[in-house]
């Protein structure tokens, strides 16, 4: 079944097509992944399908549900790890897991909260306030925070920049476990990840959609011998291969 | 209930700042201790009416402190991630204006305790001050929803301070308006803070006779247009940050 349909989904400022016509369809349990280069409209698209920000024109629908008419309802089954770390400074990491559980009126609050504190080996830094923890553990319980309401439908936005190669191996590793249980959109700069991580990848630039496929797909297609000359051939439109 | 939990994420984080408690209720009740001790024999500072101005002093600090909550909510990602939760407009605005109440009657408890300490005569008007001081406070907060929705978190503070030296020199606290006169006690009267503090004091005094229509309705214009400024622009802002 489809958890995400997009039909010319646009988004416009002023003369300028930040997002221009994409169609996506990405199955459910599938980790989709979104590259391109900066400006290319990975984070608008991501924007627009968690329901932060209106397309100027287009549909969306998130499991069968109108993103127009069944907003409040889509925010219930999706969560979305933005690109900075989005957790409360003076709050400890417990007491961010638990502001997050009331948003989104989570019923067994405790034993969900055990579960991602076991999951992400949060114990030694449950007590401690969020602005004191390293940029890896911020960005550890951020992804944590994102699965408190068990969503269907997961964003993670560049979720590994600016870590350090093990934490971002820790990350992978994460990501990784919840493969096949959620359906996840990523957006990455780094080639490997989304080659490492991904079912399937996208790729933007100019706002559009300019091919989609499996890894292997994408290097076939453009006849190179890497992903990451795959995606400059793309995303150049064959200039630079 | 979102706005309950999202009031109470608010209020941690405030009251785990040391220096919005030193601002909001250290400073103040300082100022009210040491201006008793120099028996200045002036009306304004007689602590039946210096008590109120210290209240009105101390809701210019929650402007301050609201207003470089909401900028930092802004310009981090936090806010980015509430808004993709099921949490709507009324629970964003509500949340923070009740996170900052529990803080206001805080402070009223402790500057009328210590007024009470330093000999002001306890009188059963105490009580309705307090509740009227705390709508009083719904206006101060949501200047600071407007002011943290409208600027960067650094310009937050010089915004608030220029509220805190309005609130200094136009409503009345130090010195009466018409000592200075002509145009600034003009300017005084348009100001929402001398309405404020008159209307705070009539109430302790239970003596209206000096509160004016004038400032009623200079109060009651600035309290609407302020909380539907500050709700308009909180929420365009929530759209337009995340462009």
């Amino acid at each position: 079944m489809i958890a995400i349909k997009t039909d010319k989904l646009t988004k416009k400022y002023k003369d300028k097509y930040a997002v221009n016509e994409i169609d996506l369809n990405i199955k459910q349990g599938e980790l989709f992944a979104l590259l391109g280069v900066n400006g290319a409209g990975k984070t608008t698209t991501i924007k627009m399908l968690s329901g932060l920000i209106l397309p100027t024109s287009g549909d969306i629908l998130i499991e069968g549900m109108d993103m127009k008419k069944d907003m409040f309802k889509i925010k219930e089954i999706l969560n979305v790890s933005p690109q900075e770390t989005a957790i409360a400074p003076n709050l400890t990491v417990k007491e961010n897991l638990e502001f997050m559980a009331g948003v989104y009126q989570i019923d067994n609050k405790n034993e969900k909260i055990e579960e991602l504190v076991k999951n992400f080996k949060l114990d030694e830094v449950l007590n401690k306030k969020a602005k004191t923890l390293s940029g890896g553990w911020q960005r550890k319980v951020s992804i944590a925070i994102s699965l408190i309401n068990d969503p269907k439908i997961l964003f993670l936005d560049e979720p590994t920049l600016g870590l350090d190669v093990i934490a971002r191996k820790e990350l992978w590793k994460i990501i990784t476990s919840l493969k096949g249980k959620k359906t996840i959109i990523l957006t990455t700069h780094y080639m490997e990840e989304a080659e490492s991580l991904s079912d399937r990848i996208g790729i933007m630039s100019n706002g559009k959609l300019v091919d989609v496929g499996t890894a292997k797909e994408l290097i076939k297609k453009t006849k190179t011998t890497s992903f990451e000359d795959a995606f400059i051939s793309i995303a150049t439109g064959g200039e630079l291969s | 209930m979102r706005m309950l939990n999202f009031a109470k994420r608010n209020f941690k984080e405030l009251i785990r700042d040391p220096l919005s408690l030193i601002f909001e209720i250290a400073l103040p009740l300082f100022l009210l201790f040491i201006f008793q001790q120099f028996n200045i024999p002036a009306e304004n500072y007689r602590l039946e009416n210096f008590t109120p101005s210290i209240i009105l002093f101390g809701f210019s600090f929650i402007t301050l402190f609201s207003a470089t909550l909401i900028s930092k909510d802004r310009t981090s990602s936090f806010l980015i991630r509430l808004g993709t939760s099921p949490m709507k407009a009324k629970d964003f605005i509500l949340g923070y204006i009740l996170s900052l109440l529990p803080i206001v009657l805080i402070q009223n408890v402790l500057f009328f305790l210590t007024a009470i300490i330093l000999g002001l005569k306890f009188s059963l008007s105490i009580i309705p001050t307090i509740m009227v001081s705390m709508i009083i406070s719904i206006f101060f907060i949501s200047l600071g929803i407007l002011i943290g929705s409208l600027v960067s978190e650094k310009a937050t503070g010089g915004l608030g301070s220029i509220v805190v030296q309005l609130v200094c020199f136009t409503s009345g606290m130090y010195f009466p308006k018409d000592v200075i006169g002509g145009v600034f006690a003009i300017i005084c009267k348009l100001l929402p803070f001398e309405a404020c503090l008159n209307i705070i004091q009539s109430v302790l005094h239970n003596d209206f006779s000096n509160l004016t229509t004038v400032h009623i309705v200079v109060f009651s214009l600035y309290f609407v247009s302020v909380i539907i400024l500050s709700i308009i622009i909180f929420q365009k802002r929530m759209i337009s940050d995340n462009k």
